[in-house]
């Protein structure tokens, strides 16, 4: 580290060590994954940037959604995230949870979603790069540095119009609200 | 004579009304009318067919039918007395308007997820089926998703994309 860094990481300790400590939840949504054991070995050694895989939602602070979300994905994964601790970051990877991809006219994936949890960033393609990991994960951690990375802040203010979303399309959830809901507005 | 005609001749002599072809050397094809088809899943099985493979289902929507095959193979038996006969797909059609048949659960117990299966993406019944529930899915559709006439563009409009996105005001 440069003398100057020095200083810049002391201002800022918490955010310094936020960033360079992302913890990722193994989760296995589609195809996505099968990038990941790569990234995580050997051959690109993800632990350059600070990033290791653990075993549960709550040990973790950062959530690659790999591929194509079904209905009973989405559950699983509003359960994960809910459980996971602040301050927490979501990446979308590959082309299906931005937009569908080639399942956009299935009957049993969802679109888009950011409609049912927030989104920090996206990384674009099918199947994306290992380095698009790693070039998701240092644009992270610009924008953790300006403050912008403050998907789950949004989650907690729009709990209301999230949680409306996801009882649309997968009727009623059977575990209670993870922030307080007010119904005055 | 190749094995696989010995037993199709063998097959059209058991049972009347049934069509029986080799497209392949190591396939036979069978034709079978509703009523038949467990007593020849049956007499297969007795001949050393006991492994069901697959049951699958074709909709054929300008006839108006569901086609149902039963593929069968040889599990785990004489490998050289049966590799020029080869796998057995029994066909049967029934019509599409309330579709019903019976479970071969008594003849082959893997039946039951495959029956299962094609329950909820074609809306089969299948008589005598101890759990038609859900396999796969976890909604009901007004049609089943996979015959010909769900219309998936129309229910990608009708349920994902009227969900509004969130809007990113702040307080």
């Amino acid at each position: 580290m440069d003398r100057e860094q020095v200083i810049k990481a002391l201002k800022d300790s918490g955010k310094w060590g936020h960033k360079y400590s992302f913890w990722v939840v193994y989760f296995c949504t589609g195809c996505g994954i099968i990038e990941i054991p790569p990234v995580i070995t050997s051959r690109w050694d993800a632990e350059r940037f600070g990033v290791i895989p653990v075993a549960t939602p709550r040990q973790a602070n950062l959530f690659l959604i790999t591929g194509y979300v079904s209905l009973k994905t989405l559950r699983a994964i509003i359960r994960t995230y809910e459980q996971m601790p602040e301050p927490k970051y979501t990446v979308g990877f590959g082309s299906c949870p931005i937009n569908g991809g080639m399942y956009w006219d299935s009957y049993n994936t969802i679109k888009h979603l950011d409609k049912y949890i927030p989104i920090d960033g996206w990384i674009a393609g099918c199947m994306p790069r290992p380095e698009a990991i790693f070039i998701a994960v240092t644009h992270l951690w610009t924008m953790i540095d300006k403050g912008m990375a403050d998907a789950y802040k949004k989650y907690r203010e729009q709990y209301k119009y999230y949680r409306r979303n996801q009882e649309m399309v997968l009727g009623e959830l059977e575990w209670p609200p993870l922030y307080p809901i007010d119904e005055d507005e | 004579m190749k094995m696989n005609k010995k037993l199709a001749e063998e097959l059209e002599l058991t049972f009347k009304d049934i069509e029986v072809s080799t497209p392949e050397d190591t396939k036979i094809e069978i034709f079978a009318h509703k009523e038949q088809v467990l007593t020849i899943l049956r007499f297969l099985k007795d001949k050393g067919y006991n492994h069901l493979a697959l049951i699958s289902c074709v909709d054929w929507i300008e006839k108006a039918e569901f086609e149902l095959v039963y593929i069968l193979t040889p599990y785990l038996q004489d490998y050289e007395a049966y590799k020029e006969i080869g796998d057995i797909h029994l066909k049967m059609r029934i019509p599409r308007e309330n579709p019903e048949f019976e479970t071969v659960i008594p003849i082959f117990a893997n039946a039951e997820p495959y029956e299962r299966e094609i329950h909820e993406l074609f809306g089969i019944k299948f008589a005598g089926h101890p759990r038609l529930t859900h396999l796969l899915l976890e909604r009901d559709y007004a049609i089943p998703p996979f015959r010909k006439d769900f219309d998936t563009r129309e229910y990608v409009k009708d349920v994902f994309d009227s969900i509004p996105p969130i809007k990113g005001e702040k307080k």
